[in-house]
């Protein structure tokens, strides 16, 4: 029951947010989501992976596509784009398995990515090319998310649901499986455990999440441009997973929450931003490799990463 | 005829990605670290030899001397510094570590140019060597000449002095030749050099016959790891053909397909040999674990 408690007081937020800061919350949310979907595969699994800008990416369009040109409300693409996530999650980890698998499930992650994004720039038809689509207005079951309060609470609800599976998943089977091939594929291998379909599967899980992430993303921002699921965005997405702390779920939520609104600071400088979280990453790497998570365990012992042994 | 031509002016980009994708196994094969960060070395040298002969006025072989050199320093710095720190963290840390000063390098790299695309004036004046109707543009003679000399050095090093045995040995195993004697993190720190440097070799071909951009870095990367797969990964030998092969391949593509797919060849290839022939072209198949 615990668990219930972060959102529940996350709910008062409306009451003392102005709509920019409304914005920066529900930006915030939909981070939560790509950081945890994420540490699915850097941090539990263990694998190098540069897919997650694609993964976000494939969930935005799908939801934006869907919604602009087939005419679907936002509560009915919101599944869809968690799917088509997963497909490319699959579709990315699955040609990797033959080979030298550390590394090439990295590189192959990696050309998917760019793959990807060149197919958006080219498919001005669908995907608008490099302006970019727009969204068209969101519904809920009904309710009109125009406002950011509204988008606040259902965001709120699909993340707290998402975040409760993912830590459910972890306890499970799976979530044992995908930690163990982290700490030691060849002895995972000996119990009889598939390790090459947990893989694929962990990407693919990875991938749903991150997917539904971009369709609220979609939603937030109002408009899908190729430009946002590039390497820019990228190390975003690699900051809040180690700065929040590999292989935490508490951690991930906390590297999202610590990091979302940091891009915005940088804007004005050219350089800035790369500048800002290649030397954030290396701070950790070096000085708190197990990231923010670990410092807050110090003092809440319950918080303690339970899937991590020292090596 | 049109052919040939596409082919020679892409076996002049290839020598290029042969020289980027032999670095980066140079770092591979030493440390068993593949560098994610190694594309942003390479932009790197491009503008040092920028800023050293265009903006310093240095002549153009003092500034690329000088920018292999930086580069070596740097390679080895960021050794000592930050990867030799983290050595009894999880692997997939040296990993971020190259990411994280890829990004880093990348950043000060935008940050003094702003968001400019830079072209460098063209340095190699001399006229062009016709063959027939085939015409060899200065710039590729002076790549085809720089490349050339650099993997025949790299390979008789390699392969024929002591100092390339004990790099050879080291490379078979670590333990063993801290067994013998030979001072493994040193080894390490100069490999870091090493590659570096070669790869800012390919950053310094590439300034005066490319736009130059802080992005650079990215593409690069991609197209060494494209030619490392294509060869065979951890290959010397393949790095350097399969360096040539993708660069006639996309000059290929570009002039019978669509210049479109230029930029996508290096992925394709990626996904197809992964698809196809797992170990390279000429890899030989590696025992896989599990």
């Amino acid at each position: 029951m615990r668990f219930y408690l972060i959102p529940l007081a996350a709910a008062a937020i409306p009451l003392v947010a102005n709509p920019y800061t409304q914005f920066m919350v529900n930006l915030m949310l939909v981070y939560i989501l790509v950081a945890v979907g994420f540490n699915l595969v850097l941090g539990n699994l263990g694998q190098l992976a540069f897919a997650n800008t694609a993964l976000f990416g494939i969930g935005a369009y799908t939801a934006a596509m869907l919604m602009a040109h087939a005419g679907w409300p936002f509560w009915l693409v919101i599944l869809p784009a968690g799917l088509a996530g997963a497909a490319a999650g699959f579709l990315a980890s699955v040609t990797a398995l033959r080979g030298i698998r550390v590394y090439y499930l990295a590189i192959v992650t990696l050309a998917f990515g760019e793959l990807l994004r060149w197919s958006y720039i080219h498919g001005e038809r669908v995907t608008g090319g490099t302006d970019g689509l727009a969204v068209p207005r969101a519904d809920f079951f009904g309710i009109a998310l125009d406002s950011e309060t509204a988008r606040f609470y259902v965001f709120l609800l699909i993340v707290t649901v998402l975040v409760k599976a993912v830590s459910n998943l972890l306890r499970s089977r799976i979530g044992r499986a995908i930690v163990a091939i982290r700490d030691n594929e060849l002895a995972t291998a000996s119990l009889a455990i598939p390790t090459g379909r947990y893989i694929v599967l962990a990407f693919a899980l990875s991938g749903f999440v991150v997917g539904i992430a971009g369709s609220l993303f979609a939603v937030l921002i109002g408009r899908v441009i190729p430009e946002s699921f590039g390497l820019i965005e990228l190390i975003l997405h690699f900051a809040m997973v180690l700065v929040g702390g590999l292989g935490s779920l508490f951690g991930s939520v906390l590297g999202a929450v610590a990091l979302t609104a940091l891009p915005e600071f940088f804007r004005r400088f050219p350089g800035m931003y790369e500048m800002f979280f290649g030397a954030l990453l290396i701070v950790f790497l070096l000085a708190q490799p197990r990231g923010l998570a670990a410092l807050a365990a110090r003092w809440w012992p319950q918080l303690r990463d339970r899937y991590y042994r020292d090596r | 005829m049109f052919a040939l031509q596409l082919a020679l002016s892409g076996l002049a980009q290839g020598a290029i990605y042969a020289l980027v994708a032999l670095s980066m196994c140079v770092v591979y094969r030493a440390t068993t670290i593949v560098n994610f960060g190694h594309g942003d070395l390479v932009m790197a040298g491009a503008f040092v030899v920028y800023l050293l002969a265009v903006l310093a006025g240095l002549p153009f072989l003092a500034a690329a001397t000088l920018a292999v050199v930086l580069l070596f320093i740097l390679g080895l710095l960021i050794e000592i510094g930050l990867i030799e720190r983290i050595k009894a963290g999880p692997h997939i840390g040296f990993a971020l570590m190259c990411i994280a000063f890829g990004y880093l390098l990348r950043g000060i790299a935008r940050a003094v140019w702003g968001r400019e695309v830079l072209p460098m004036p063209s340095v190699f004046n001399f006229p062009p060597v016709f063959l027939g109707e085939l015409v060899i543009t200065a710039d590729a003679l002076v790549i085809f000449a720089a490349v050339g000399l650099l993997l025949a050095a790299f390979f008789a090093v390699f392969y024929r002095s002591s100092a390339g045995r004990v790099m050879q040995a080291l490379c078979q195993s670590e333990r063993g030749a801290a067994l013998v004697g030979i001072n493994v993190r040193a080894f390490h720190g100069v490999m870091w050099g090493v590659g570096a440097a070669l790869g800012a070799v390919g950053g310094v071909l590439l300034a005066p016959i490319t736009l130059l951009h802080p992005g650079l870095g990215a593409s690069f990367l991609i197209k060494g790891f494209a030619a490392m797969t294509l060869g065979g990964f951890g290959s010397f030998g393949g790095a350097v053909l399969g360096g040539l092969i993708l660069g006639v391949a996309e000059q290929l593509v570009g002039g019978y397909v669509s210049t479109k797919l230029i930029d996508i060849t290096a992925y394709l290839v990626i996904i197809l040999v992964l698809a196809l022939r797992p170990n390279g072209l000429f890899g030989r198949a590696i025992a896989e674990k599990v």
